[in-house]
């Protein structure tokens, strides 16, 4: 099911939030709302933390993870370090590390079995990445685009990317993350897409910019609320062709 | 993307206001204060300026009417012809042009009298001048005052149209007056039309908005159309004429079967090819109104014939846009508003007839190739034989089922927090859900730097864990340790071995000393002069060996060597007595346990510091007097000399506040704001 709400007037929930298979970081606002949609939907499966990275909100670009870690950027204080240990469950891994580029949300993609990554990570990042979130690695850029963790979503059982990405880099992607893939937009017509939304297995929160278009391509893609990826070729085609043309 | 937003124009003032406006910013933005005795330049340059500046308000006032007003020849036709029906083109453009002809007429009226002004020999001709060119000015702005009303009447009718992009995805509904379209729209989109049992209630356009399919409609209720010719129609008929004209839209052409409009269907037929002209290449349905008082089949034969015949017509509709002939749906569709049968039928053929032409043309553009990726959903090819299964917990699939059945509202942050005074007063805690082994450590607070040391830098998660591991295998080396004990005893020795064991560690202590003296600091200064000792040999341990060598006590000779040693002034302090010899030692620390935690927790203090003026060795000073001159003579030459003291930039220092020449009696030339 896929929720719309904002942070703050802001529709880029993407970068106020992360949500995973396992846990959920939510950063800390003003007001209960944002935190509260999230609770609402989530608190009985997963744990929902409110948390800082390195003293800012923006901890879904400043951090990456899937159900069995979290990578933190060395901008992470102890404090905030030892408050994410102490409300995740111990099977998921918490992991600081030293990377130059400390935005590791908008370097790193993945789900609970691949990662894509910014093609200038460290050696020992990638091997960290290996180890802590166990998935296998690859090095990509989307259209042209090397911030692959801001210009795609993807969960285990489907992704979106870039609009602008070409139909063999999508076959290719696709192969290589072994999830059905579409290309598509957030925010009315906003590229970023992860930035615009974040999305696990069974549930999705979007920005409330996010037109109906937009938002039944996210649920048939991600296969929530058993909807099919196939949809947005048959049912929907119409549709699509005559918003985006 | 044109936008069509009519509500924005700014207010057309008339004449009246608009000379107000105009004369009082010249009044209140010139300057006022004119002196007949000032020089006659200066004279005519200052009404100059008023003329000139009236004039460039009066252009720029009206510059603002002529472009922000549409033409009607630059927008879409629609609306071209629309504010044509409304306001009469030709009169609209006269009105416009008035206002041109106006601009152009103060801007010669300003220039006539700036260059009569330049003839202007006092300050009184001046002022006439300048008074008859603004006069003039305010003239031919009077004579427009009827165009200018006339437009601002026109810009608050624009700003009430209902804005309609001419572009977008739009259902049009017309027929006969009083056949039911606007109780449809209403029943259809949230456009909330007044809805009355006689004809002509909707006098103009009106839009509300549905959704189908993920995409919004934009739903046109239009008046009703009298079968008439074309020249006799009213203007709330031309409104629908020209939106039928010009949009490309769904039409619905409503036809009220059972007759209570007051109109029969032989009438309703015969407008409907009157104006069929009008829908060409427009996905046309015919909608068989009122079916609750008089359903379709209980037509008289006559009827009958006429309404195949619009069906036949408007199934060229569906052939002229290349669709399947064979396919009637959604051409002719009954339904009853009264009761809601078929209402969402007909949205729904309107809509998805409307879709399908729309997506065949958009098919055929060439902006299709640069979407075309969007509308493909690449599915992986297996590249090895690995599970990745999505992970969902089995308590989401549980909700999902349960959900059907019933959800209990979990009591949210959000709720606490208007229980708890709001956004800005409350503050959760962020420990409430910490998972931890025991749930009442959740709120223990933790240092964060203790002994000097940050805590997280030894925090380790499974530090229990590895202390156990390192136990155990201490535990293993210690039970070795008992077994083989290996340790060069000289016991186990034969002499000639002993002997040489001695002699090797002989010789390696007085390797490790003869490096030590090698390394020797400016402690071991040299009382033998350097050219009598090169190896460094003389040392006051070596004096000591030799000295008891011969059987004498060599302390005193020693403390003497040392007392006169240049070293002793610059001597490290001795290591001071015990700290538990002086304390009670272990006993003390049962009464007082607070006091040794405190004692951990304490920095560690700073020592002593030297006096500056103190003699280090190897600064080469001979006493701490020659080292207090010569750090006054260091300290002198970095001092900053004082110039003899005179003027410098740091100095304090007050301009004149009025400078004399400036501010007493009549300047020649000079500048009157200096006053």
């Amino acid at each position: 099911m896929a929720t719309r709400l904002q942070f703050e007037n802001s529709c880029e929930v993407g970068v106020f939030s992360k949500l995973t298979n396992a846990y959920c970081l939510v950063s800390i606002g003003g007001s209960e709302n944002f935190y509260s949609t999230f609770e609402a939907e989530l608190a009985d499966v997963i744990p929902v933390v409110k948390t800082s990275i390195g003293g800012t909100r923006i901890i879904g670009r400043l951090c990456a993870g899937n159900k069995n870690g979290l990578l933190l950027p060395h901008t992470t204080t102890d404090q905030e370090l030892q408050h994410l240990r102490n409300s995740l469950p111990d099977h998921v891994v918490v992991q600081r590390i030293e990377e130059r580029l400390s935005a590791l949300g908008n370097c790193i993609a993945c789900n609970d079995h691949v990662a894509l990554t910014h093609t200038d990570l460290d050696r020992e990042t990638e091997e960290m990445i290996a180890d802590v979130l166990g998935v296998e690695v690859f090095r990509q850029t989307i259209a042209g685009n090397i911030l692959v963790g801001s210009y795609c979503a993807f969960t285990n059982r489907g992704g979106m990317v870039h609009p602008h990405t070409s139909v063999e880099d999508l076959d290719e992607l696709s192969t290589l993350l072994q999830v059905p893939l579409v290309a598509g937009t957030v925010n009315r017509g906003s590229e970023v897409i992860a930035a615009g939304m974040t999305v696990n297995d069974w549930t999705a929160f979007c920005g409330s910019d996010t037109t109906a278009t937009e938002l039944s391509v996210i649920e048939s893609v991600f296969k929530l609320r058993e909807a099919q990826p196939s949809a947005i070729v048959d049912e929907m085609r119409k549709s699509l062709i005559d918003s985006y043309v | 993307m044109v936008q069509y937003n009519f509500k924005k124009m700014t207010v057309v003032p008339s004449g009246k206001d608009f000379i107000d406006i105009i004369l009082s910013r010249t009044q209140r933005q010139t300057p006022t204060v004119v002196h007949k005795g000032y020089a006659i330049s200066r004279l005519r340059q200052f009404y100059m300026r008023k003329v000139k500046y009236t004039q460039q308000n009066f252009h720029e006032k009206l510059s603002t009417i002529i472009d922000e007003f549409p033409r009607l020849d630059d927008i879409h036709p629609f609306y071209g012809d629309l504010l044509h029906v409304l306001y009469n083109k030709d009169h609209y453009k006269l009105a416009l042009g008035q206002i041109n002809t106006a601009r152009n007429l103060i801007g010669k009226i300003s220039k006539d009298y700036v260059k009569l002004l330049k003839y202007g020999d006092s300050l009184y001709r001046c002022k006439c001048l300048k008074v008859a060119a603004l006069g003039r000015m305010c003239t031919v702005i009077k004579r427009i005052g009827p165009s200018l009303a006339y437009l601002e009447q026109i810009r608050q009718h624009m700003a009430r149209l209902p804005s309609i992009d001419p572009n977008t995805r739009t259902v049009l509904i017309c027929g006969y007056p009083n056949v039911g379209k606007s109780s449809f729209i209403n029943k259809i989109t949230r456009a909330d039309v007044d809805v009355q049992p006689y004809a002509f209630t909707t006098k103009s356009l009106f839009v509300g908005h549905t959704d189908y399919k993920y995409l919004r409609y934009q739903v046109i209720d239009t008046p009703g159309i009298l079968d008439r010719p074309f020249e006799d129609r009213n203007i709330i008929e031309m409104c629908s004429i020209t939106a039928l004209a010009h949009l490309r839209a769904a039409v619905l052409f409503f036809l009220d079967i059972s007759g209570s409009c007051g109109y029969s269907i032989a009438q309703q037929a015969a407008l409907f090819h009157s104006i069929k002209s009008l829908f060409m290449n427009k996905p046309l349905i015919i909608v068989c109104n009122k079916t609750d008082l008089q359903p379709l089949e209980g037509i008289s034969e006559e009827d009958k014939k006429l309404v195949t015949e619009m069906k036949a017509e408007a199934m060229k509709t569906v052939i002229g846009q290349g669709g399947e002939a064979t396919n009637d749906e959604g051409v002719l569709l009954t339904m009853s508003t009264l009761t809601e049968e078929g209402v969402i039928a007909v949205k729904n053929a309107a809509c998805e007839r409307l879709l399908n032409q729309r997506v065949e043309l958009k098919m055929k553009s060439k902006k299709i190739n640069d979407c075309l990726n969007r509308f493909h959903v690449a599915m992986p090819k297996p590249r090895d034989n690995k599970e990745r299964p999505p992970c969902i917990p089995q308590a989401v699939l549980e909700a999902k089922a349960k959900q059907a059945a019933e959800k209990e509202k979990r009591n949210t942050e959000r709720d606490l927090e208007n229980e708890n005074g709001g956004a800005g007063v409350y503050s959760a805690s962020l420990k409430k859900n910490y998972i931890l082994a025991n749930d009442e450590w959740k709120e223990d607070v933790m240092p964060e730097i203790l002994d000097g040391h940050n805590i997280y830098d030894f925090v380790d998660p499974d530090i229990l864990h590895r202390l156990e591991e390192l136990e155990r295998e201490e535990g293993h080396r210690q039970a070795e340790e008992g077994d083989d004990d290996f340790e060069m005893d000289g016991l186990e020795l034969t002499p000639e071995e002993q002997k040489t064991l001695a002699e090797i560690r002989k010789k390696k202590s007085l390797l490790i000393q003869q490096h030590r003296i090698k390394k020797s600091t400016a402690e071991s200064r040299p009382t033998v002069p350097r050219k009598f000792d090169k190896d460094r040999k003389f040392t006051t341990k070596r004096m000591g060996r030799q000295l008891s060598k011969l059987g004498l006590d060599p302390t005193k000779a020693i403390n003497r060597a040392r007392s006169r040693s240049v070293s002793t002034r610059g001597r490290k302090r001795e290591r001071s007595l015990d700290r538990d010899d002086t304390d009670g030692g272990d006993a003390m620390d049962v009464d007082t346990p607070n006091k040794k935690q405190r004692m951990l927790s304490r920095s560690r203090s700073r020592s002593r510091s030297r006096p500056p003026t103190e003699v280090v060795p190897g600064e080469g000073f001979k006493d701490s007097a020659q080292k207090a001159k010569a750090l006054q003579k260091a300290n002198k030459s970095n001092k900053m000399r004082n110039k003899n003291a005179r003027r410098g930039e740091a100095d304090r220092v007050i301009p004149t506040l009025k400078p004399k020449h400036l501010f007493s009696g009549k300047r020649s030339i000079g500048k009157t704001q200096r006053r």
